[in-house]
């Protein structure tokens, strides 16, 4: 078994289909997770009683335990909940009509919420607490300031993380392959194997991670600079 | 004695110091004025190396330091005979007042460490800080961290210390207690370069007043002859300017 | 599947679980320590902007942080083999274990460089303005005065890169590893009660980040205690500008939802 070049290009070009399915997993679950986040940081922030304490330790859980375990725990759980409650009310519907990258979507969801709320907290409590009081000075109400003034400030602050965690959940797709997903990852194992060119194969995933990873970093970049625009200047 | 010799600095392609001639004589305090971007806190820096200056020469007594090419080891030599006071103090935040006073002695001097303890308590006890031994930087006003600042700077026993605006950063109600440390040691005969916007201060302590503006020294010599019957006319319009009377004028 | 969930069975596993936190332990100390070694190296270079190396250390630290750890674990663990072939080095009785340690202790090196670079350049220029001012020399100043602030700082990002690390060394099994993951896996073979097992697998750890996290806060709060004392509660909107700036590297270079 020597190194053979020639073949990284040829696994390059057989896992560029599975990037769809990367990608879905990745944009998926942040968004779901953004949601899940905004509102654990708003009542986390707001200190909402009941939502408050759920929310913290949903995070300190999450946080705490490796993303495998989440899509693990939820892969056998969930089925368990599902059939569960689908005998007790007569449901037609139970665990075997979820599709497999379902799963994936779930729990990565729940994984990227907790990381995201923390990513949304830490943002909306770096703007000055006197944007707030400033907007309700000229007769904003506290709606109007949070969306004019506060959010996009938050976001501005919140930019780099929340481009990390764009990219932890893209690196952390590759765990889809546990659920039988078939991911760039997953894809390069099959490929791997079946040409017993495994170097080859898994450098090809690698140069495919590296590309999109960079490219999220490059228009991180730029939205930072058209963001920050206001930021400029001040102290040297 | 200390010299400087066609001291020049650019900044890319700004120049900052346009060939500075300096003499101070041992004992001296010099008070160095001028408007801001004149250059004075450039040159001071350019005293200890802080700043490297593109060219000239800095001597004091018989050590010479030419800036054309300066060796590594005469650098750190100029920076052994001198002391500064920074503006913003730059205590070192994880010492102890004490150990900021000490870190010099023991590090650089390669004093024992009782002795520089010794030695230290009583340059605190000096500065009115004898009960702020054990604080953090963190845990002093501006004055008092400051102070040590000054305590830091005069435990090197150095042949000049260099204060580099030493009250611009501070409360107005904390200015007071920093001048009245300066101008008790000023008495003892310590060389002193002070660039300062105290302009009561300098005329009462400094016993050269150097004046500068756009990288030159414009005009030097004693306070009473600067203050009172400037020469040159940028110097009379800068001081027309500071006067208290003329203070609303724009 | 099939079986009803029952809770004495997430008792008994986490007991078998709990002799196997050694090895999960081993492998995040030892890549740790790897890390700190290669992150040192790579931030160098950077800090002292020595040309041809800098370049180096950048593509490292972007190829190490841009790529998943998976990936990076069958990379070394198949990679490595066939380019110390290529010299004539025959490394197949190393056991899988080291090259595991390696994969997360280069992969920890890269964040660990961008964290020494950002601990180092959020020491204020003039403490080493001080330092100099003072008569020390360059390598005095580093070690008396930046090496110890810098570590303060650095302890969160620290923190943070253990426990991701612990994290990710969940990931071991599929390299045929005993850790606590792969025996988590073992041990439901027989019982069918996967459920339960996984349960006690979060549980243990959970308990071991949590342990750690309070560990590090002790340590951080040593180390800071020459900083006026604020509460953990203002500490994110409205410290001094110090403070802040610590802050941000802390988030900036966190793993993000990467510690998997």
């Amino acid at each position: 078994m020597t190194l053979d070049f020639s073949f990284i290009w040829t696994a390059f070009v057989k896992l560029l289909p599975a990037i769809p399915n990367t990608l879905y997993i990745t944009v998926v679950s942040v968004s779901c997770g953004f949601i899940i986040g905004t509102i654990v940081a708003l009542s986390r922030i707001y200190k909402i009683p009941v939502l408050n304490q759920l929310g913290t330790s949903y995070v300190t859980f999450i946080r705490g335990t490796p993303m495998l375990t989440h899509l693990l725990l939820i892969y056998f759980g969930l089925p368990l909940i599902i059939d569960g409650l689908a005998e007790k009310y007569g449901w037609s519907f139970n665990s075997v009509s979820i599709p497999m990258i379902g799963f994936a979507y779930i729990s990565f969801s729940i994984t990227a919420g907790a990381y995201l709320a923390e990513v949304i907290r830490s943002g909306m409590l770096a703007v000055d607490k006197g944007q707030l009081e400033a907007a309700h000075s000229i007769g904003m109400t506290t709606f109007q300031a949070l969306r004019r003034i506060v959010f996009p400030q938050a976001f501005a602050a919140a930019l780099p993380n929340l481009s990390n965690s764009l990219i932890g959940m893209l690196h952390g797709s590759t765990l889809a392959f546990t659920v039988s997903v078939v991911d760039i990852n997953a894809k390069a194992q099959i490929v791997a194997a079946t040409n017993w060119k495994f170097f080859e194969a898994y450098l090809a995933a690698a140069l495919i991670f590296w590309g999109l990873t960079i490219v999220i970093e490059r228009i991180t970049a730029w939205l930072e600079k058209r963001i920050n625009v206001y930021n400029r200047g001040g102290v040297a | 004695m200390i010299k400087l010799t066609k001291i020049t600095k650019s900044f890319g392609r700004n120049r900052v110091l346009n060939g500075i001639d300096l003499t101070v004589e041992k004992g001296e305090v010099v008070a160095i004025l001028g408007p801001s971007g004149s250059g004075k806190t450039t040159l001071l820096r350019c005293i200890n190396y802080l700043e490297k200056p593109n060219d000239g020469e800095i001597s004091i007594d018989d050590f010479i330091v030419n800036c054309r090419n300066p060796a590594k080891k005469d650098i750190h030599a100029l920076r052994r005979k001198t002391a500064m006071v920074f503006q913003n103090y730059n205590l070192f935040r994880h010492k102890t007042a004490l150990e900021n006073v000490m870190e010099g002695l023991v590090i650089v001097k390669k004093i024992s460490r009782d002795e520089a303890r010794k030695l230290s308590i009583e340059l605190l006890e000096k500065v009115g800080l004898g009960n702020k031994l054990s604080s953090y930087p963190s845990q002093l006003s501006g004055g008092q961290q400051q102070r040590v600042g000054i305590a830091r700077a005069l435990a090197l026993n150095p042949e000049v210390i260099l204060f580099d605006e030493p009250t611009s950063a501070l409360d107005p109600e904390l200015v007071g207690e920093v001048l009245a440390v300066i101008r008790k040691i000023a008495k003892e005969g310590i060389t002193m370069i002070i660039v300062t916007h105290e302009m009561g201060f300098a005329q009462d302590v400094a016993n050269h007043v150097v004046f500068m503006d756009e990288g030159v020294i414009v005009e030097e010599g004693h306070p009473k002859h600067i203050f009172n019957s400037p020469k040159e006319e940028r110097t009379k319009q800068f001081l027309a300017r500071i006067t208290p009377e003329s203070a609303y004028s724009i | 599947m099939g079986t009803q969930f029952d809770i004495a069975f997430v008792f008994e596993y986490f007991l078998k679980l709990l002799p196997f936190i050694r090895i999960s332990l081993v492998i995040v100390g030892s890549s740790i320590l790897v890390g700190m070694g290669v992150g040192f190296l790579v931030a160098l270079p950077r800090l002292y902007k020595i040309p041809v190396l800098q370049r180096i250390s950048q593509v490292y630290a972007s190829f190490f942080r841009g790529t998943p750890i998976l990936i990076q674990l069958f990379l070394i663990y198949y990679g490595l083999p066939e380019i110390l072939k290529l010299a004539n080095i025959d490394v197949s009785k190393v056991p899988v274990l080291f090259f595991v340690i390696l994969a997360y202790g280069l992969h920890s090196g890269a964040y660990m460089s961008e964290g020494i670079r950002a601990a180092v350049t959020a020491v204020d220029r003039g403490q080493v303005e001080a330092a100099y001012a003072v008569g020390m020399t360059g390598f005095q100043a580093f070690t008396r005065i930046v090496f110890p602030q810098a570590l303060a700082i650095s302890i969160p990002i620290l923190a943070n890169l253990v426990i991701a690390t612990l994290k990710d060394t969940s990931l071991a099994f599929t390299l045929g590893v005993m850790e606590l993951t792969g025996k988590s896996q073992t041990l439901v073979t027989m019982s069918r009660h996967f459920i339960e097992s996984y349960v006690a697998l979060a549980l243990v750890y959970f308990i071991i980040s949590f342990i750690l996290e309070k560990l590090f806060n002790l340590a951080e709060r040593r180390l800071l205690k020459h900083e006026a004392p604020i509460s953990s509660k203002d500490r994110v909107p409205m410290g001094r500008k110090w403070l802040n700036s610590r802050i941000d590297g802390e988030i900036a270079l966190s793993k993000g939802g990467s510690g998997i």
